[in-house]
């Protein structure tokens, strides 16, 4: 996991948004234009018993640790951000 | 095989098998003809519950450290089971107490865990109130509500139905909203004590009739104000959910033990019929389509059984694992053996039918009994969508065949467990699933003990196919997205077939752990030759390829727990 992953930079909070946005499109079949990061993901389908690909799919890229829970305090894309980029920078 | 009593020959699954086959006699309480009548009857089996509690079984719901049993969750597996194989009903209306309780476990305080270990084992009949009127998988759908009183306790608003022993027990574990709003962290769990509740505050539901389990207590509960003090909040108030889904992890992977009694039973009771059923001049036994039948059935039964225990093994030895393992085994495990019971209900003819013949009907009874396993504690469905939310992390890690070594060691070993560090469960799992991805590396060290002719040459063939197909299930997982409540009905094809790899690579590697015992061998390659079956749309094992088994049910009982 780590080989792929520490070579990914710090994103800004806008990079790391339209990531994000992009596995959610992937993840729910919708172009990522129609994400809202201020929109909770349970609008988009992802119900909090089933987001936690997502979170996966974040250690992965970034090379970080990240408790599942993140997805319920943080239930919308730009919370989110915000909560990573202090968990990317640390790492 | 490896699963039962014969682990524990002086634990509590021996002694409960021994109690319970004295309580089988002409009258008694585990007698089939008592089960048929308080089936027909619908009436709770308190005799058989009884007979558990004068043996302790509580001790199997209580962690080690605590007072319980110490072999763990796979000393709770083979001591449920025990009870399942002679009476599924019995085992769902005693084994609720466990599910009840595991959230204390996994979350409560020091004071919080002894007072309900103490509890439990004095006897106490705890039940699990997630399901509503109306809302049963949606768990974030609920509307009882816990509001905050002056004291700092709780107000209880709202109904739980139906659940198992909701009249009976004397306590019971309910998912609240802790916030008007809900969502994730809208919820919290509480432990509500019956008897402390001021009188008028609650009332039970009355008893659902049911289709199977016909004499359990499955009714429910409707709370009119009712206080409780500020202790009876297992974690915090928003940490419901969480805490849920972290103790479904362990009580699927034990319901599994129902199916596997279950599964016996139906075994048991086909293989008795064939070998009196006298026809065309000779036994419905000596036909070979009741042999292949009987066989594959037989070999069905040590896929679940190797499936299960190491579910149970990996709960405390690949901890944070279990969000998948739990997933795998309670959809996949019910369904193997559903699969067997239908086949042998086939051989039955009519007596799988009769409600009055052949053992009192005691067939047609569990195979009612054994339907509800698929439902409650989250339905197959259910399982499969939480298995699909983790395909990409599950593809990925399947790719660079990367496994926790020592976890798994540890897990297919036949030494006693550690201790079950329930803080180490996880809402999902970052090393996915050691047991499956294994496997590619089991083929080539089974394919050295067969060079070495330690084990059939047939055992690594097995092995290589199951690797392959696990190949394809895992780019099937890959190119699946987990879309929560808009996941493709196909994603839950390919859950069921990852189930059933898992299955086959349990088997793969229980085997590859004992190479030596040849009943368990024989056993196990069976059951790989059925994952293989099973996998394969069309395969059919070789003619000959369940024969061995029919050897071993010769002493039906023995064989299959030992
Ligand atoms: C005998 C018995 C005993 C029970 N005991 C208890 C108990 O002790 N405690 C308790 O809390 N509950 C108990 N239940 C309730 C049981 O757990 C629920 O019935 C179960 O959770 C399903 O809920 P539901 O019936 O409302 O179906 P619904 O949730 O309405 O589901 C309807 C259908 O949708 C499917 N489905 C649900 N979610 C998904 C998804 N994400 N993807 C695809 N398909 C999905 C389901 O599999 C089902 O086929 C018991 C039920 C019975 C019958």
């Amino acid at each position: 996991m780590s080989e792929l992953t520490t070579q990914t930079p710090q994103p800004t909070a806008a990079e790391l948004v339209d990531w994000l946005r992009g596995r959610v499109a992937a993840q729910t079949g919708r172009p990522a234009a129609e994400i809202d990061a201020d929109v909770p993901l349970n609008d988009y389908g992802l119900d909090s018993v089933y987001v936690f690909g997502l979170c996966a799919e974040i250690e992965d890229q970034y090379g970080i640790e990240v408790e599942p829970t993140v997805m319920w305090d943080n239930t919308s894309l730009a919370p989110l951000a915000d909560a990573l980029l202090g968990l990317i920078a640390a790492r | 095989m490896s699963g039962g009593a014969a682990r524990w020959p002086t634990g509590l699954p021996g002694v409960l098998d021994d109690a319970i086959e004295a309580a089988a006699a002409p009258g008694g309480p585990f007698h089939p003809a008592t089960g048929a009548r308080l089936d027909a009857r619908e009436e709770f089996p308190a005799d058989a519950c009884a007979v558990l509690d004068e043996h302790a079984m509580a001790r199997a719901y209580v962690p080690a450290e605590l007072g319980g049993v110490p072999g763990g969750l796979p000393e709770l597996v083979a001591a449920l089971r025990t009870v399942a194989r002679r009476d599924v009903t019995v085992a769902v209306a005693h084994g609720k107490t466990f599910l009840g309780s595991v959230p204390t476990w996994v979350a409560g305080t020091d004071g919080q865990r002894r007072a309900l270990a103490r509890r439990v084992l004095d006897g106490a009949v705890v039940s699990w109130g997630l399901t509503e009127p109306g809302h049963g998988s949606d768990l974030l759908a609920g509307r009882l509500t816990a509001e905050p009183t002056a004291d700092g306790g709780r107000r209880l608003d709202g109904a739980k139905w139906p659940i198992n022993n909701a009249t009976r027990g004397d306590l019971i574990s309910v998912l609240a909203r802790t916030a008007p709003e809900g969502g994730p962290r809208g919820f919290g769990l509480l432990l509500v004590d019956k008897a402390t509740l001021p009188p008028g505050s609650w009332s039970p539901l009355p008893k659902e009739p049911t289709h199977g389990i016909r004499g359990a207590d499955i009714s429910g509960i409707r709370f009119t104000g009712a206080e409780v003090p500020a202790d009876a909040l297992t974690g915090g108030p928003g940490d419901g959910l969480d805490v849920v889904l972290r103790s479904l992890q362990l009580t699927r992977t034990v319901c599994t033990s129902l199916s596997l009694g279950a599964g016996e039973h139906a075994l048991r009771l086909a293989h008795a019929f064939a070998a009196g059923r006298a026809m065309y001049g000779t036994a419905l036994l000596r036909l070979p389509l009741a042999r292949r039948v009987l066989g594959r059935a037989a070999a069905s039964l040590a896929l679940a059984d190797a499936a299960s225990l190491l579910a149970a093994r990996a709960a405390h030895c690949l901890t944070g694992e279990m969000s998948v393992v739990s997933a795998v085994v309670k959809a996949g495990v019910p369904e193997i053996v559903q699969l067997a019971v239908d086949d042998l209900a086939e051989l039955l003819g009519a007596r799988g039918f009769l409600t009055e013949h052949h053992e009192h009907g005691a067939f047609q009874k569990l195979e009612r009994d054994h339907r509800i396993v698929a439902v409650f504690d989250g339905s197959t469905a259910v399982n499969r969508a939480s298995l699909i939310n983790q395909f990409p992390a599950l593809a990925r890690l399947h790719r660079t065949g990367t496994h926790d070594t020592e976890g798994l060691a540890a897990a297919v070993a036949a030494g006693p467990v550690p201790p079950l560090d329930f803080g180490a469960l996880r809402l999902f799992s970052r090393t996915g699933c050691s047991v499956v991805q294994a496997l590619p590396d089991a083929v080539g060290r089974l394919a050295a003990l067969a060079a070495a002719g330690d084990v059939p040459p047939r055992v690594p063939e097995l092995a290589r196919a199951l690797a392959t197909e696990a190949t394809a299930v895992a780019d099937a997982m890959a190119a699946a997205r987990p879309a929560g409540r808009d996941t493709p009905p196909g994603d839950f094809g390919t859950a069921r077939r990852y189930e059933r790899c898992f299955a086959g690579a349990a088997a793969a590697l229980l085997l590859l752990a004992d190479p030596g015992d040849q009943v368990r061998v024989t056993s196990l390659t069976a059951a790989l030759e059925r994952a293989l079956e099973l996998l394969r749309p069309g395969h059919e094992a070789p003619e000959e390829a369940y024969e061995p088994m029919l050897e071993t049910l010769a002493e039906p009982a023995k064989e299959l727990i030992a």
